[in-house]
């Protein structure tokens, strides 16, 4: 309500702006490095599920290897979230894409629950809701997408621009 | 944690000169930089009758290792009203 009013009063005398909390005030915003980081939680989930010796625990190397694994993941799957969270909150507004809301909160919970478990369903659905918010962010920015699987492992079909 | 003002809000701010001498840590200012334009920063610790050294409430944001001490002189005012933008997430 308040807001509103204040938001009629800019349209009219055009307030003066401040920057609060910009990473960089150059407005640069790139969906990639969530997606390039949720292909990676998939990535340690499948090197979790091919990781051989797990029936005798004394290996070593099996606890080094997995524990390696599961950081990573763990790391991935938080930096993805943090960059969407940057781009929603810095980017995206409200009145011109009021579906976004929605879509970032499933990926913040797919994200938790790639932390949380082990199910690889769960990071096929962390990436192709990443991938959903990158065709949106660029369709704001007029640039047509394209779908490719990445070149790499796990392979997943991704959202690219199409520049 | 995400920014505590984030596009589309607004701010009242507090332009009288008296006040502006008399600003403490934790205060919310809107001050002028050369390099980065307007600015709403909080201030961490003050450089009494000279300026500011600041910070912002998201982690990655610009802070006084790159914006520098800011002078009094740089300060338009003290937020004194915030008003978000509404989101469905409240």
């Amino acid at each position: 309500m308040i807001h509103s009013i204040f938001s009629s009063l800019d349209k009219k005398y055009n307030f003066s702006q401040a920057q609060a909390h910009c990473d960089v005030p150059c407005g640069i915003y790139d969906p990639a490095p969530a997606q390039i980081a949720a292909l990676t939680v998939v990535r340690m989930l499948d090197l979790m599920a091919g990781l051989q010796g797990g029936d005798d625990k004394s290996k070593s190397e099996y606890h080094n290897s997995m524990s390696r694994y599961i950081s990573v993941k763990e790391e991935h799957a938080e930096k993805a979230k943090h960059e969407i969270r940057v781009i929603w909150g810095d980017y995206f507004k409200k009145d011109k894409h009021p579906n976004v809301d929605e879509l970032v909160q499933r990926i913040m919970q797919l994200g938790s629950k790639c932390r949380q478990t082990a199910d690889r369903e769960a990071g096929l659905a962390f990436v192709e809701a990443i991938n959903e918010f990158a065709a949106i962010f660029w369709e704001t920015k007029g640039v047509a997408i394209k779908r490719a699987k990445a070149p790499y492992a796990p392979s997943l079909e991704m959202v690219y621009p199409n520049l | 944690m995400l920014p505590e003002y984030k596009e589309g809000d607004f701010v009242i701010i507090n332009e009288i000169a008296f006040f502006l001498h008399h600003l403490k840590k934790d205060d919310v200012i809107v001050f002028h930089h050369p390099t980065y334009g307007f600015l709403i920063k909080i201030i961490d610790s003050v450089l009494p009758e000279v300026g500011f050294f600041v910070s912002g409430s998201h982690k990655n944001s610009l802070d006084s290792s790159k914006l520098g001490l800011i002078p009094i002189s740089a300060v338009i005012g003290r937020v004194i009203w915030h008003i978000r933008k509404p989101s469905l997430r409240q």
